[in-house]
């Protein structure tokens, strides 16, 4: 079940998105957020939708790859879709004893499942065309600013970035911790609420004394190839913004403004 | 030129409590001198705790000397300035392949060391194209660490100290978590660093192969240099090495005990060349002078009593669809009751998975595993009844049973085990065969024999009784102390407090950890005894199989060895049938009476170990190889001398050849005698 996460996993094919600078990307991915919140209609859903579609295809990232992203939320959207579609105080539409359906809240609920669909999608677009290391770059780079006051943007991508080269390690452990207690008959499975909680136990002690382990052993490692934080550090792949990342930059602005004027300009 | 010096070199170990008080002190490396020569290719030897990692650290200045110097190209580690030019040029590469790349692309890693040392952008590609290539890894520099196997990994590891431009490397037990394959794979590619590019290779290792050729070895023990000289000066003292618990080569081992039965064979012997060429000088070549050895069946290897059946086992991903693949396919054996089986195909061979099915972790999508254990009552669920808690075990064990042994009686027996209190009370763990149920669901076909894919089935009492041990089993412990981490297993059988207690008892008596342990907590154990440990755990919990998948894998020599005699009394006390996984061609011929070996998820071969390992042209083009002494048979053969059974371990070997040896000698003798009454 813990396979199945793909946040955070690099797919490793050449495209244009590939190619693209990671602050665009980064900035991209906010902008598409953001937009996201602001549109309201259905139109305009279409519209990002659409933007979507062509910025997978242009990935060349296989589509069920993206959709596997999904599953991990699956109950995160069931829970808000419900929540909103039984709770909205409206018109109703149909009623099955208490449960209501407003039609305001079937409105809602699409529109608050599909903003959840994109949202996601979108930012697995960027993780996985973005390998860790340039999205630490692009952090690094793009966040330079807050460096002045302060904040160690240099520590906090590579806590990210080492975050994420771990992560299918640390679930392909989990998965073989489970598998080792359950041949010591654990049960994962059955019982109640505290005993389900109970039997976690388990799998969290020796995950978290691994994860210890592998970061000593990671710290030493670094060390050993003279890591000492972000001073006097060069770049084997410094950032540099080329054509197509200006394009990118245009383009998003046009989609922000259209976005926006949409809220305002009752025609699309 | 000097490279690296130790000059009175110590290391202590310090363990504060919160006040910063030292509360304990171990002093792991003691009074070292030691020179190395730029250029050189040193191993160091010695087992887990004997100081070799943290010589190695020290070289690095990782860690700094409680005590004397250590001076890397005639820098102080002590110094702070000129730590980082230290670390620049001396590179180290560790034993997990995993916990030391840090960026998720192959290049990038490589390139990470360069980036930090602030080499402008240009030299770092060229530097990183350089050391891909030094390493052949030029055409995975695109691909995620993820996707590479332990090989491959540790080979990204050695490019990134490369593109530091060392001149020595030092490498922590590298090979301690790949199977041969990577192994050799990782020591290739050390060798051909230090011959084509001069780089000093200090390489840390517990296999003695690697070290045949090293210009020089140095042995390790309680933090000293007890060793130091070129291979065959250290081989020479088969003895000393054997005191402080070390291997040699089995080449070597073997040449040893040749020359100690008087046969005319020199000291530290290193390649199977060398052996040959002396043994062609004092062996007959003549066919008639076969060798009578006549290597022992082991008796129930002739009585079919299968205790699981395994047919036409298939496991498929992803069916039905573009990506379907087999992770296996159409797998039949029997396992007899009692034996020894060893499992052998390289890594993604479907050995696990394989294993998984056994115990009921994965289900296959085809086929059939059919069980016929000494007890096979409470093999269903019981609808609407929970299980009897504890009892159970007193009564389906005496119900039509017919004794055959009592496992507390091979505990008392056994004269190493102090344990035997509570011996009377244990009657419920007698080990009895159950004369076939005719009754009822569990009887089955009526021959024993119960399909675990049958509706009801209880997947967790087939847990418990092939009890599964995992690879690293270790990781899995997390109790506060060790007691109560082996009684993780009973207690989910269901038994009650104390019968799980007795249980974890004994199993922890059966793995050699007497009480001192049982109040530890396992963190603070050696690797070797956490694992006991966690075999424990599954012992406990008496199972009639024991998987164990490779058991000894990272362990030391003297690990391994203690490990599998373990395994052994188990095997030969408790009567159990063993399961074992392994990549070790010596240890299978060794231990096993049956082998099986996979190949891409089908079984290609299988019967005894001799049987198997006469088809060693089979195994290589598998990727997997055969024992040391197999090999030496055939160079035998090629030289003319040949024998007609195949002796699998030195110690038959060396009684096959010493044999041999002696009657070719009477008969000469005879001849030389019957020649002078001639006269």
């Amino acid at each position: 079940m813990f396979r199945e996460i793909t946040l955070g996993q690099y797919y490793p094919v050449d495209s244009v998105i590939h190619r693209l600078d990671p602050r665009v990307k980064l900035m991209g991915t906010l902008v598409f957020l953001v937009a996201l919140f602001i549109v309201n209609s259905w139109t305009m859903y279409g519209v990002a939708a659409i933007v979507l579609a062509v910025l997978i295809k242009l990935s060349n990232v296989p589509f069920k790859f993206m959709t596997k992203g999904l599953k991990s939320i699956l109950i995160l959207l069931l829970i808000s879709v419900s929540f909103n579609l039984f709770l909205t105080p409206g018109e109703p539409l149909f009623q099955f004893g208490i449960l209501k359906i407003s039609h305001e809240g079937l409105e809602i609920a699409l529109k608050m499942g599909i903003r959840l669909v994109l949202l996601v999608l979108g930012s697995s677009l960027m993780t996985l065309t973005t390998t860790p290391n340039q999205l630490t770059d692009g952090m690094e780079k793009g966040l330079g600013i807050f460096k002045k006051i302060g904040v160690p943007v240099h520590e906090i991508s590579m806590m990210m970035s080492i975050a994420l080269r771990f992560i299918p390690i640390l679930v392909e452990e989990t998965d073989k911790i489970m598998k080792a207690q359950q041949a010591r008959g654990a049960d994962f499975e059955s019982g109640n609420i505290i005993d389900r909680a109970k039997a976690m136990v388990p799998i969290l002690v020796p995950l978290f004394i691994s994860a210890f382990r592998r970061a000593n052993d990671l710290a030493m490692a670094m060390e050993a190839r003279c890591y000492h934080g972000g001073e006097g550090r060069t770049k084997m792949k410094p950032l540099k913004y080329e054509g197509r990342d200006r394009a990118a930059y245009l383009l998003m602005i046009i989609y922000l403004a259209v976005c926006i004027a949409s809220r305002f300009v009752k025609l699309i | 030129m000097k490279i690296i010096e130790a000059i009175h070199l110590a290391y202590d170990y310090i363990r504060t409590d919160e006040n910063d008080k030292v509360v304990e002190k171990t002093r792991a490396l003691n009074d070292v001198n030691l020179s190395i020569e730029e250029g050189t290719f040193v191993c160091v030897l010695g087992h887990n705790g004997s100081g070799k990692s943290t010589l190695a650290k020290l070289i690095n200045g990782l860690n700094l000397p409680s005590e004397g110097t250590m001076l890397v190209s005639s820098r102080d580690t002590k110094n702070e300035k000129e730590i980082w030019d230290i670390r620049k040029e001396t590179g180290m590469v560790f034993q997990n392949p995993d916990n030391q790349i840090i960026a998720s692309v192959v290049e990038e890693d490589v390139g990470f060391g360069p980036e930090n040392i602030g080499i402008p952008t240009e030299e770092i590609w060229e530097r990183v194209n350089r050391a891909l290539k030094a390493v052949g890894m030029e055409s995975y520099r695109m691909k995620s660490p993820n996707r590479l196997s332990g090989g491959q990994k540790q080979r990204v590891a050695i490019a990134g100290t490369m593109a530091m431009i060392p001149k020595t490397i030092v490498l922590d037990e590298p090979t301690a978590m790949l199977d041969p394959n990577g192994r050799a794979e990782v020591i290739r590619t050390v060798k051909e660093l230090n011959k084509t590019q001069g780089v000093t290779i200090i390489l840390i290792t517990h296999y003695m192969e690697e070290t045949v050729d090293a210009d020089r070895i140095i042995v390790m023990d309680k933090g000293q240099m007890v060793m130091d000289g070129t291979p065959k000066e250290v081989f020479k003292n088969v003895r000393a090495l054997k005191d402080i618990r070390m291997d040699v080569p089995e080449v070597t081992e073997l040449a040893w005990m040749l020359k100690n039965e008087g046969m005319p064979i020199p000291d530290s012997v290193l390649t199977r060349e060398e052996l040959v060429t002396y043994l062609q000088k004092c062996l007959p070549k003549q066919a008639d002078f076969q060798p009578d050895f006549v290597k022992k069946k082991p008796e129930h290897m002739d009585i079919t009593d299968p205790v699981m059946r395994v047919r036409n086992l298939s496991h498929v991903y992803q069916k039905g669809t573009a990506m379907e693949s087999y992770a296996l396919k159409d797998v039949s054996f029997d396992v007899q009751r009692g034996s020894i089986v060893g499992f052998i195909g390289h890594t993604g061979s479907g050995k696990s998975t394989l294993t998984q099915h056994l115990n009921g972790l994965l289900k296959a999508t085809d086929g059939v595993i059919e069980v016929n254990f000494r007890d096979n009552s409470d093999l269903f669920k019981v609808p609407g009844k929970t299980k009897t808690k504890g009892a159970n075990a007193d009564t389906t064990a005496f119900r039509g049973g017919k004794l055959i042994s009592d496992m507390s009686e091979s505990i008392k027996m056994n004269p190493d085990n102090s344990y035997n209190e509570g011996a009377d009370k244990s009657k419920n763990i007698a080990v009895y065969r159950e004369e076939p149920l005719h009754e009822g669901i569990a009887a089955g076909d009526g021959t024993g024999f119960v399909n675990i894919y049958t509706e009801g089935f209880d997947m967790k009492q087939l847990r418990f009784k092939v009890g599964l041990v995992f690879q690293y089993p270790e990781y899995q412990l997390f109790e506060i102390d060790v007691l109560t981490d082996v009684m993780f297993g009973p207690k989910n059988q269901g038994l009650s407090q104390e019968e799980a207690q007795r249980r974890a008892e004994e199993a922890l008596q059966m793995v050699g950890l007497g009480k001192e342990f049982w109040k530890k907590s396992p963190f603070e154990l050696s690797g070797g005894q956490k694992r006991r440990v966690a075999i424990a755990g599954v012992l406990a919990m008496h199972p009639e199989v024991l998987i164990l998948d490779e058991p000894t894998a990272g362990l030391d020599p003297a690990g391994r060895d203690d490990l599998f005699k373990q395994i052994r009394s188990l095997h030969d006390k408790a009567k159990m049938t063993i399961i074992l996984v392994s990549h070790s061609m010596d240890d299978v011929a060794r231990y096993t009476d049956q082998v099986i070996v996979l190949d891409h998820g089908e079984l290609r071969m299988t019967g005894t170990p001799e049987e198997i390992f006469k088809r060693y042209k089979e195994l290589e083009e598998m990727g997997l190889g055969a024992p040391q002494m197999t090999y030496l048979i055939h160079d035998l053969k090629d030289v003319g001398i040949r024998f007609e059974d195949r002796p699998d371990t030195v110690e038959e070997m060396a009684n096959c050849i010493v044999d041999l040896w002696k009657r070719y000698n009477k008969i000469a003798e005879a001849e030389k005698a019957s020649g002078k009454e001639a006269e």
